[in-house]
């Protein structure tokens, strides 16, 4: 198809850069076809946010492979003409970290979906960066075998973007996050070149170049193809829910199951104003309106001893305060209670405009005084805090409806989330547990990190990029990295590039 | 290759804080003198090609920093001991769940630097999945910090990973924050004769990845391994049952359901951890867990047939351990010439200086090779320890 010229008025500067991309664009439909670059303006709106509505960047173009082959000419070609890129799966992310702008190229990777093989035997599978989450779930379900991260997203979200976010979700509290079931990778750099990290089939030697690519946020390179373990479906599961007249009833009882040294598969909780938010939506879900907070528990593993644990999970919350436990008897109870969870941001979109959704982490004997904490932060700025979290690993997320229109609002709101970033911190927690940094948590790396620490961390995505294309301008702060930029050519390090990609 | 020259370190520094010793790597950078990093000195004797002429130990660095208990989370000095965690632990029913093979004095700095696992790896992974925040010194003597202390942490670039398992070439480890478990309610051994056919073998490991079990260990020994360890006269597995009451029941009898069971004494596995002589040349090869029994075979045959010779596998994860005698390199070779007709993947732990030389670089990949460049550019940490650096 061919591209529309250059606007006749438009000014001299732009002109040489809207050439260049048109002639960039052309190339890029040779390897993907027409249909697979998306150069218009008003159709590169779609790709100018994710999941956290709060910032816009318009890419320069966004470019579909469908094919492991075109994925790895695109790359190259990109990698030629050293033009920077942003890898983007669903754009489900929370920390608008898959945004491009300038002349960064979006490559969307939600077109190579194929699940590969299935080894039942050594509980593998091989599967296409693209492939959603739950798909591969359906895929091993008639082995008995699952994909243990579910991110709430997992119906949209891509296995590319949980290696590149390092996802959880609420079954890691027992099971583990991404880097716990991802065995293997084979990437493409950012130069080209195509290397494995990590092996399925006995030990890897040598750094864990996997686990350092795991969680890199688009920095490092693109998966062609992840090798995840699968976990066998448990024997039984029991799921309950526990109904407090308060936040801190909910927090103890919270505390006493982790110390009880039972591992619940999930442990979340819900506030009073999520309750009542969900139980006012389609997706209501029987929990009890005038409770303050909810624990939905989820015991899983063998039968043996399950029962057992019940018991003793319900004696806990019992003496913790709660009013009533409840253990659902069926499948369809059990996944009613779930479905108020998993869809309590949705029906939190009722209630405001605009909605953000904030990721902290607090050790989680801190509960009960960092949620007091947030409650005040949220009194003084006169604004709404909703809060449904994995209470068993102590990873928050403080939910804020506001009205983006509103100037003052969103003022006050944004003061608050850094409040509540620095409470967390100052408990001894970090500022993102499954979302990543992307853009949105920039800002707060320096809360938690050294200015020696974060230019070491540079220094690892030198190894992987260092020409610094692979999604510029995310993670680590720009000022950190400016020492390092000019010591890759000193040291006569291979392929050291000008770095002006993240500045 | 050329033959590494042999480590010929002579003086030993120790230093107590991490202020001190990033000062120690500061003025060996700048002298570009190459350290031996080492905790209680556990791996000094296994012969790897260290260019060194100062060993730097970190094993006065000791104590906890923090335990929560209720946080289930612990920060140590890197000079700790296990032991001296799992003292501090117990008292509140917690564990670290890592228990490497060799002296329960080892550091927590040298377990993670080594990545060293042993039979509770079958449950709960290797210290890449219990290692939650590090504090290092890097080559070119900058103090940094990687992960945090809390359970789960996605901010940043991970560097808690790079480091683990980096045999201190990338940073000196000086403290790390570890995830603990709660000490299973009750917990029972078990031993079961393993059949010395590989077809009957791979049938039973089929059958117990089917059973309803979740063992928090499961290892199978050599004859000569389970005559030692009082478990039996020929091969034989272990299994190490945790949980509360029922639990336990539960699986004790799935356990008996495949064979002749017998109780074995929980100590069991500490002996086992034990279990090699000093100096002895220790490998280890792996496959998928598919592939196990075939594997397992093959490396019996050569242990059953060297004398002193033992081995033990972790089926669940495809890893095959042999123990040989230190004067017997035939041996080795023989267990080599078997891996390679199955294909297995071949990393050495313990061998002789000489034998050092013909193994392959673990940092062959130019990515690896970055990236001690980027940490250590004088390569003054640990120099060829995992083979030709540069």
């Amino acid at each position: 198809m061919p591209t529309t010229p250059p606007q006749p008025g438009t000014p001299p500067s732009g002109a040489p850069e809207r050439a260049d991309l048109a002639r960039l664009a052309e190339r890029l439909r040779a390897i993907v076809g027409a249909r697979g670059v998306v150069a218009r303006p008003s159709e590169l709106l779609a790709y100018s946010a994710d999941g956290l509505p709060t910032y816009r960047k318009r890419p320069a173009l966004a470019v579909f492979p469908s094919t492991r082959d075109e994925l790895v000419r695109v790359v190259r070609l990109l990698a030629a003409e050293h033009r920077p890129f942003v890898p983007r799966g669903a754009g489900t992310g929370l920390s608008a970290g898959a945004l491009a702008e300038g002349d960064a190229v979006i490559v969307g990777l939600n077109r190579l979906t194929r699940i590969l093989s299935i080894d039942p035997v050594n509980r593998l599978a091989v599967v296409e960066p693209g492939a959603v989450n739950v798909s591969i779930t359906r895929a091993a379900g008639a082995h008995g075998l699952h994909y243990a991260p579910d991110p709430s997203s997992q119906t949209a979200c891509t296995i590319g973007g949980n290696v590149a976010e390092n996802s959880g979700g609420p079954h890691c509290l027992k099971y583990g996050v991404t880097l716990n079931h991802v065995a293997a990778l084979t990437v493409i750099l950012p130069d080209g070149e195509i290397v494995a990290l990590g092996r399925a089939d006995g030990e890897a030697e040598g750094y864990d170049l996997l686990g350092a690519f795991i969680g890199s946020e688009g920095c490092f390179g693109i998966a062609l193809d992840v090798t995840v373990r699968l976990t066998r479906d448990p024997e039984a599961v029991r799921t309950m829910l526990a109904d407090f007249t308060s936040i801190e009833a909910g927090a103890r009882a919270t505390s006493a199951i982790i110390a009880s040294g039972i591992v619940p598969a999930a442990l979340e909780m819900m506030d009073g104003p999520t309750i009542r938010a969900v139980e006012a939506s389609i997706y209501a879900a029987g929990y009890p309106v005038d409770a303050e907070a909810v624990l939905l528990i989820e015991l899983d593993g063998l039968a043996a001893g399950l029962d057992a644990d019940v018991r003793r999970v319900e004696a806990l919350c019992l003496d913790a305060g709660a009013r009533a436990v409840r253990v659902a008897h069926d499948e369809a109870e059990r996944a009613q209670l779930w479905q108020g969870r998993k869809k309590a941001f949705g029906a939190m979109g009722r209630i405001a405009p605009d909605l953000v959704v904030q990721d902290a982490v607090i050790p989680r004997t801190r509960l009960p005084d960092v949620l007091r904490t947030i409650h005040g932060i949220a009194e003084r700025w006169g604004i709404q805090v909703c809060n449904v979290f994995h209470a068993g690993d102590g990873n928050l997320h403080p939910n804020i409806g506001f009205d983006g229109r509103d100037a003052d609002q969103t003022h006050r709101v944004h003061h608050a989330m850094r409040e509540i970033m620095r409470a967390c911190v100052d408990a001894g927690g970090t500022i993102t547990g499954e979302h990543g940094v992307g853009l949105d948590k920039l800002e707060y790396m320096p809360l938690i990190f050294s200015e020696a620490s974060l230019e070491a961390q540079c220094r690892l995505r030198q190894v992987f990029d260092p020409e610094r294309r692979a999604n510029p301008g995310k993670v680590v702060p720009v000022h950190s990295c400016r020492e390092w930029t000019i010591a890759p050519a000193a040291r006569g390090m291979a392929g050291a590039g000008n770095g002006s990609a993240a500045s | 290759m050329t033959a590494a020259p042999p480590p010929s370190t002579t003086a030993v520094t120790g230093v107590y804080a991490a202020g001190e010793l990033q000062e120690l790597v500061r003025e060996a950078s700048a002298r570009g003198e190459a350290l031996r990093i080492a905790g209680r000195g556990g791996w000094l004797d296994a012969g790897r090609p260290v260019r060194a002429t100062r060993v730097l130990s970190v094993a006065a660095m000791t104590g906890i920093v923090d335990y929560v208990p209720g946080d289930l989370t612990l920060t140590a000095r890197a000079g700790t001991s296990l032991d001296e965690i799992a003292r501090a632990t117990a008292a509140e029913r917690q564990w670290l769940a890592l228990d490497p093979f060799g002296a329960g004095d080892a550091t927590l700095g040298a377990t993670i630097a080594t990545a060293s696992a042993g039979p509770l790896a079958h449950a709960f992974g290797t210290p890449r999945d219990n290692v939650l925040g590090i504090e290092a010194v890097t080559g070119d003597a900058r103090l940094i910090h990687a992960g945090g202390r809390v359970v789960k942490n996605v901010a940043g670039f991970d560097l808690v990973r790079l480091l683990t398992g980096a045999w201190g070439t990338l940073g000196v480890i000086t403290e790390a924050t570890v995830r603990l478990r709660a000490l299973p309610e009750t917990e029972e051994s078990w031993a079961l004769p393993a059949p010395g056919d590989g077809a009957a073998l791979d049938a039973l490991l089929a059958r117990l990845r089917a059973a309803p079990l979740a063992p928090l260990a499961l290892e199978l020994v050599s004859g000569a391994l389970a005559r030692r360890l009082g478990v039996g006269q020929r091969a034989t597995f272990l299994v190490r049952l945790g949980g509360n009451a029922d639990a336990v029941a539960g699986q004790r009898a799935a356990w008996a359901a495949l064979g002749d069971a017998a109780s074995a004494d929980a100590d069991v596995w500490r002996a086992l951890r034990a279990c090699e002589p000093s100096r002895a040349i220790v490998t280890r090869l792996s496959c998928a867990p598919s592939r196990v029994a075939g594997l397992w075979t093959l490396a019996l045959a050569v242990c059953d047939s060297t004398s002193d010779a033992i081995a033990h596998a972790s089926p669940g994860r495809g890893i095959v351990r042999c123990i040989l005698p230190a004067g017997d390199p035939a041996a080795l070779d023989r267990l080599l010439a078997a891996a390679a007709r199955v294909g297995a993947t071949v990393i050495h732990e313990r061998l002789s200086a000489e034998r050092w030389a013909s193994v392959p670089s673990a940092l062959a990949h130019r990515l690896s090779r970055a990236a001690r460049a980027a940490f250590d550019p004088r390569r003054i940490l640990n120099p060829g320890i995992l083979g030709p650096d540069t």
